[in-house]
């Protein structure tokens, strides 16, 4: 089914929420997941396959251990701390290349690292395990197959690419991946009751005068 | 001659603008959405159309309006449907409605008038597409309704008492965009002039749904009186706005959207200072004002709530209009700075809501000076979003006591404090506010306290080093995300952050309700409880056959009857 961005968005900050992130990374993964569908990429694929892995219940061991050296963290590198902290830290890349070990869900570096593209109005690649795209914030070139995991990234500046990816405006998430999207927004509704029907939306008036 | 501009005197702090009861206070103003879109099309010259019009004695069928701008054309698509009275519900719970809509992107094929009959009027869940801009519902004010057509059947024209009071013959109950239930993304469309401003797509839907309504009581009127039925009175039909009831679904949309909500008020704040900087007032401006002010008298004596909370506030409107006028014979609007040394009065003696009706009204005879200022209200900075991470510990904490230093030190584990929480229901979808402490909701909040965020962050920042980038403290701590975003976005926003407790125990969120319907220039707001309005649109204003460049903006402003 055809879902606008609008709403790609609200059910991926929902359902980042859901499986225990953050309400600020959620709304960052809601903005990524905007952001790679909007490049033609599968954000709902992407998301679901990560927030699958349940790393939320121990975010501590799944973020980088610091900000200096090679990002990597006790367990594997989870994108939606890794990602935010390339996209906070993008003044880094203009003297070092930033590099990253063992992380999940790679394809969700890229809007980060398009973040950091636009701060530093510049091209940004990202190397995963071999396998290249580059970004200027808006456009995005993937040069190769992205892997699903990877044990090595780079990012760095890079040069604009011939070929670039067509935008565009809606979403089309497979029904499997939709559904585990929804499945973890569920946890952030609370269970409807009759006191809450009537309060927290506030009525009791007539509405046929 | 024209009207110079000097700024010297500042835009009013936001410590004073972005409490809630004055967002709860504001009034419609020449930056209004729905006024942008009239005086654009009537400056454009657009044309309209019906070309469908297939509705049956009893009211249920399909009609098409069309707008026709300059580049594009857009297409309200309506539904009318048979409803049951038991049925007719304002809220968003209801699953069936007196007439459904889309505005259609350009004109529609029989085939997808047939797609959407499928989908409109099932509202939320239907699905619509990328083809359509909005998606909307409205249900009949029964005694306004049966009243009029009854009049009009029987040979007679309605009562125009009754017309005033109420105000619309169908009040909408929510008009979606923005990408809602498959619709268009705003993306699609904020590039386009005609709709680049907040909501116009949204606001032509309700402006043709208007046109709609008016043909379709007449339409039934016809067919109960048959040949003596009589035609409604253009100048009676003037004054049928349309309704619309809001509930809380609406007010989170601030909270969420702070550069947007910015610029909405900095464009009122900064046509407030410029007007308040002319240095003297010619008497054509001096008699635009006090036309203007005359005829907002008579749209004020319609204005009727049965609500207690606004029964105070408009017994306080009413003697601040007689104050304002006792000022106006008394010390009059020349001089040096006259509309400045006005509102230096209105801040002492009178309410805010006489306030904030006042400072809109100092808009009105400058044009030149204030219309601009609507290009500045969407929300194009998206870099706003991402997060400078090389600040300074030291200078987010500065940031987030600029904004919030009354809550750095407030006692937010106190119950009077945070006796409410907002929540997204299982069974709507809709966010809600409940009791913290009474229902279990509180594992499901929503990030809509900024303020007490704000001081959780503000606390703990000051276990770090002042000089050390805040980057790393986001890393330990991405709980403190959303605040340090929402405290970065005050540098360019300062009047993004509502300066008040969104969940303390006598928050009214009807204040977050008005403030934004204020802005679509919704006029007599009728609160039906704390948390739920009933609000009128274009009531006064030309039907799109009568729109020219001399009707298109002051409509808001009843003509007084001879």
């Amino acid at each position: 089914m055809s879902f606008s961005l609008n709403e790609m968005e609200a059910t991926a900050k929902r359902a980042t929420r859901g499986a225990g992130y953050s309400w600020g990374q959620a709304e960052e993964a809601s903005k990524a997941v905007r952001w790679l569908c909007a490049q033609g990429l599968d954000g709902a694929e992407i998301l679901a396959r990560l927030l699958t892995l349940g790393l939320a219940s121990d975010l501590a061991t799944h973020r980088p251990r610091q900000v200096d050296g090679p990002w990597q963290s006790d367990g594997r590198l989870c994108p939606l701390s890794a990602g935010p902290l390339l996209s906070d830290c993008a003044y880094l890349l203009k003297t070092a290349p930033v590099e990253m070990r063992d992380v999940v869900a790679p394809e969700l570096l890229l809007p980060f690292a398009a973040n950091a593209a636009r701060v530093l109005k510049c091209w940004i690649s990202v190397e995963i395990d071999g396998s290249l795209a580059v970004t200027d914030g808006d456009h995005l070139a993937v040069l190769d197959v992205l892997p699903a995991a990877a044990r090595r990234v780079t990012v760095s500046q890079g040069v604009a690419p011939e070929a670039l990816r067509n935008r565009h405006t809606r979403a089309q998430p497979a029904p499997r991946n939709w559904d585990v999207l929804n499945r973890f927004a569920h946890q952030t509704y609370a269970p409807a009751t009759e006191e809450s029907r009537l309060l927290g939306a506030g009525a009791g008036l007539s509405d046929n005068d | 001659m024209k009207t110079q501009a000097h700024t010297h005197i500042d835009r009013r702090d936001p410590e004073t603008v972005m409490r809630l009861s004055r967002l709860g206070s504001l009034h419609q103003c020449r930056l209004s959405f729905m006024r942008q879109l009239t005086r654009r099309m009537a400056r454009e010259n657009w044309s309209f159309s019906r070309p469908v019009f297939d509705i049956d004695a009893n009211g249920v069928g399909t009609a098409v309006y069309t707008a026709h701008g300059p580049e594009r054309a857009y297409s309200l698509v309506a539904f009318a449907h048979d409803l049951p009275p038991e049925k007719r519900s304002d809220r968003v719970i209801a699953d069936a409605w007196d007439a459904t809509f889309a505005l259609f992107d350009g004109i529609p094929t029989q085939a997808d008038i047939e797609r959407l009959s499928k989908n409109v009027p099932l509202q939320e869940t239907g699905r619509v597409s990328e083809t359509e801009l909005s998606l909307s519902r409205a249900n009949r004010s029964v005694r306004l309704w049966e009243h009029v057509v009854d009049a009009l059947a029987a040979g007679q024209q309605p009562d125009l008492q009754q017309i005033y009071q109420v105000g619309y013959l169908m009040r909408t109950t929510a008009v979606y965009g923005s990408g809602k239930f498959g619709a268009a993304d705003r993306e699609n469309i904020a590039n386009r002039p005609e709709t680049c401003a907040p909501f116009q797509a949204e606001m032509l839907s309700v402006y043709l749904t208007r046109a709609f309504v008016r043909d379709l009581v007449q339409h039934i009127a016809d067919a109960k009186g048959g040949d003596q039925a009589a035609k409604l009175d253009p100048d009676i039909a003037h004054w049928l706005g349309i309704g619309n009831s809001t509930g809380l679904g609406m007010a989170p949309f601030i909270v969420n959207h702070p550069i947007l909500f910015n610029n909405w008020v900095m464009a009122r704040e900064e046509a407030i200072a410029r007007v308040r900087s002319v240095e003297t007032s010619s008497a054509a401006e001096v008699d635009h004002f006090r036309s203007t002010f005359e005829r907002s008298q008579l749209s004020m004596t319609w204005w009727r709530s049965e609500h207690p909370l606004q029964i105070e506030k408009l017994a306080a409107l009413n003697a601040d209009l007689q104050a304002i006028s006792d000022y106006v014979d008394q010390v009059g609007l020349t001089g040096n700075h006259p509309w400045d040394r006005l509102v230096s009065w209105s801040q002492t003696k009178l309410s805010e809501e006489g306030q904030e009706y006042l400072a809109s009204l100092i808009l009105e005879p400058y044009a030149d000076l204030v219309d601009g200022l609507a290009s500045c209200m969407a929300d194009g900075n998206a870099e706003a979003f991402v997060i400078d991470g090389s600040m300074p510990i030291s200078e987010v904490r500065d940031l987030i006591r600029d904004a919030f230093g009354w809550a750095v030190d407030l006692d937010w584990a106190s119950r009077e404090n945070c006796a409410r929480a907002w929540y997204v229901s299982e069974e709507k979808l809709e966010p809600r506010m409940g009791e913290r402490f009474e229902e279990p909701i509180a594992d499901y909040e929503q990030p809509l306290a900024p303020a007490r965020d704000a001081a959780a962050a503000h606390a703990m920042l000051s276990e770090w080093d002042d000089g050390q980038p805040v980057a790393e403290f986001l890393l330990r701590h991405p709980e403190h995300r959303h605040t340090v975003r929402r405290a970065q976005m005050t540098r360019s926003a300062p009047y993004g952050e509502i300066r008040d407790n969104t969940i303390g125990a006598t928050v009214v969120p009807l204040d977050m309700l008005r403030a934004k319907l204020s802005f679509f220039g919704a006029t007599h707001f009728d609160p039906r409880s704390d948390r739920w309005v009933r609000i009128c649109m274009y009531a006064g204003a030309p039907y799109p056959e009568e729109l020219t460049s001399e009707n298109a903006d002051l409509w808001v402003y009843p003509e007084v009857p001879a």
